[in-house]
């Protein structure tokens, strides 16, 4: 490394020398080439007006005092900046580190809250779901019965990042545990707050909805732990109904009963659930309503429903500068016959 | 090796007194300008420590001439509350009175070696050496 | 955006009146002002938010620490004067239904 600084240096010099006699341009930039060079060999601020002190010896024979003390006094100054720069150095390598590790848990998180998509005889199913930082504090899952029946969990955690992620896991296990088609969306919901409560912190909390559709009866029963309400589109009618139902959040209140809902579903009937990160997008310092994200829905109503929500998603992601503040999770259902 | 020269500190303007006597013994040992310069900002940060957490020790000056090599070692002691936590002050971006790229990592980086022993309640040794090139 | 947080106390009542957004960067303030009322001994918190534009969950996340807390140490935990934009989201989450919320939920979304 010595060596490739002796080098940097010599063309310093003969820079410097060059731009004494004719103040060329090229010079110039022959030094900003030199400049990013000493950065990649993380050569210090101070070295550098050494170097110059140096260099200026050996180009000019007339240098005055004055000049001397004050570029002794450049050096003093530099000092500091010199350890700075080292400082922001190590604290960029920790910093890969960090980022090496949180992605190594995201993915693990990704295998872990992994769901796949179930194909249902009859149902149209899209869903998106995307973090705002590495690691996601939305989830969503599928449970197909043996009944026939399908069960859609949709959950959010207060907060994200790695503290939502892990809560996250830990309500992924306990619903894993639960024998899924002997109960009921609100037993579910009973069971998996006593979990959170029992479990996180004070200030943290889940909300949820499950949701469970029975194709014999064409019907949806669901329950409602604090959950953004989601959409009923019904086809008849051509209207957006907000799913109306009431429920505490998961984690506060130990002994919380949860009501359940129901609703019939016809063809071409949709289902729109959600979580938070969609109802509050921001388009600048302006909110969007509601309206807003059924209007979208409703553009891209004549695509299947993967495409449906890769395409709302795209929507709000573009209004955000693709800058999500929030975790954004979009599901859809849609009875095809 | 034995001690050459030493300097109390207890106010702000010792700080001044021990950065001149550190840079005066590294020019006369031979160190160029750009180490002068970080000896006497190692002695600098040292020193302020001490006037800032300890109130009041001394910082002081050895010659190190062997065969092998020369060099400046200097020792700050104070008798002060000592640090708890040595790995937690020893970690970049950890800085109480707000100094960036400074404090104690600094003064590492800044010399060729670096030692601490730290009680709590007791006080802090700090042994910190610069080898010439 | 800011958030402001003044305390009054009276006798056996603590008045928080809060002014602004409470969002994740704002959070912990209201959270340092609120939790060491809260375990006061029968100590009656009140929370006035008349001048509160805009919360997000981890708003919320704060007054149900608070809320848990006021459980445990006999106090109570009033929330006052919710714009319509925040009584939205205690609603959404049932949590109207465990938190005291009084007086008017005002209009105006501003």
């Amino acid at each position: 490394m010595d060596e490739l600084i002796k080098l940097h240096a010599a063309t310093y010099k003969e820079l410097l020398k060059n731009y004494m006699n004719t103040q060329d341009e090229r010079a110039l930039y022959g030094v900003e080439k030199v400049s990013k060079a000493f950065i990649k060999e993380n050569i210090l601020p101070e070295e550098i007006v050494n170097l110059h002190i140096d260099a200026m010896e050996e180009v000019s024979t007339n240098l005055n005092k004055d000049y001397k003390h004050s570029m002794n006094f450049l050096l003093e100054a530099m000092i500091s900046y010199g350890l700075a720069m080292q400082e922001i150095q190590m604290l960029r390598e920790e910093k890969h580190v960090l980022e090496s590790e949180i992605s190594v848990a995201a993915s693990m998180q990704e295998t872990l809250l992994g769901t796949t998509k179930p194909s249902i005889e009859g149902l149209d199913i899209g869903v998106i779901s995307v973090p705002a930082h590495q690691m996601n504090g939305d989830y969503h899952h599928f449970i197909k019965g043996t009944d026939g029946s399908l069960g859609i969990a949709i959950a959010d955690v207060i907060g994200k990042g790695i503290p939502a992620a892990l809560c996250m896991s830990m309500i992924k296990y306990a619903m894993d545990s639960y024998p899924e088609e002997s109960m009921s969306p609100k037993s579910i919901l009973k069971n998996l707050n006593r979990v959170v409560e029992r479990n996180v912190d004070p200030s943290m909390f889940i909300t949820m909805c499950y949701a469970q559709y029975i194709p014999s009866e064409q019907k949806l029963r669901y329950s409602s732990a604090g959950h953004e309400p989601g959409y009923y589109y019904c086809a008849k009618n051509d209207t957006f109904k907000e799913i109306k139902a009431k429920g505490l959040v998961l984690g506060v209140s130990p002994d919380t009963e949860y009501k359940e809902y129901e609703l019939i579903i016809e063809k071409n009937d949709m289902i729109i659930l959600l979580t938070d990160g969609v109802t509050e997008c921001r388009d600048g310092e302006r909110f969007i309503e509601s309206q807003e994200i059924l209007s979208i829905i409703r553009k891209y109503a004549y695509l299947p429903a993967q495409e449906m929500v890769d395409n709302v998603y795209k929507h709000f992601e573009r209004l955000q500068d693709f800058q999500l503040r929030d975790d954004f999770t979009l599901l859809i259902l849609r009875k095809k016959v | 090796m034995k001690p050459q020269a030493c300097v109390n500190i207890h106010k702000e303007w010792d700080i001044v007194g021990a950065r001149q006597l550190g840079r005066e013994m590294a020019k006369d040992l031979g160190f160029g300008t750009v180490d002068q310069a970080r000896i006497a900002t190692a002695v600098s940060e040292l020193a302020r420590n001490i006037y800032l957490y300890a109130e009041q020790g001394q910082i002081c000056f050895e010659i190190i001439d062997t065969i092998e090599r020369r060099g400046l070692c200097m020792i700050a002691v104070d008798s002060g509350p000592g640090i708890a936590d040595i790995s937690q002050v020893m970690q970049d971006g950890f800085t109480t009175s707000g100094g960036l790229g400074a404090g104690l990592p600094g003064v590492k980086r800044l010399m060729d070696e670096f030692d601490i022993r730290s009680e709590v309640g007791e006080g802090t040794k700090i042994k910190a050496t610069k080898w010439i090139r | 955006m800011n958030l402001t947080v003044n305390v009054v106390e009276e006798n056996e009542k603590s008045v928080l009146n809060v002014s602004g957004e409470i969002d994740a960067y704002t959070a912990p303030k209201l959270k340092e002002s609120l939790l060491p009322l809260t375990k006061k001994e029968n100590n009656k918190v009140e929370v006035n938010l008349e001048k509160v534009t805009y919360m997000d969950s981890t708003g919320l996340g704060v007054f149900v620490s608070a809320l848990k807390s006021t459980k445990e140490n006999n106090s109570t935990l009033t929330l006052l004067n919710l714009q319509d934009r925040v009584f939205r989201i205690f609603k959404i989450t049932g949590l109207d239904e465990v938190i005291t919320i009084r007086a008017a939920i005002r209009g105006g979304n501003e």
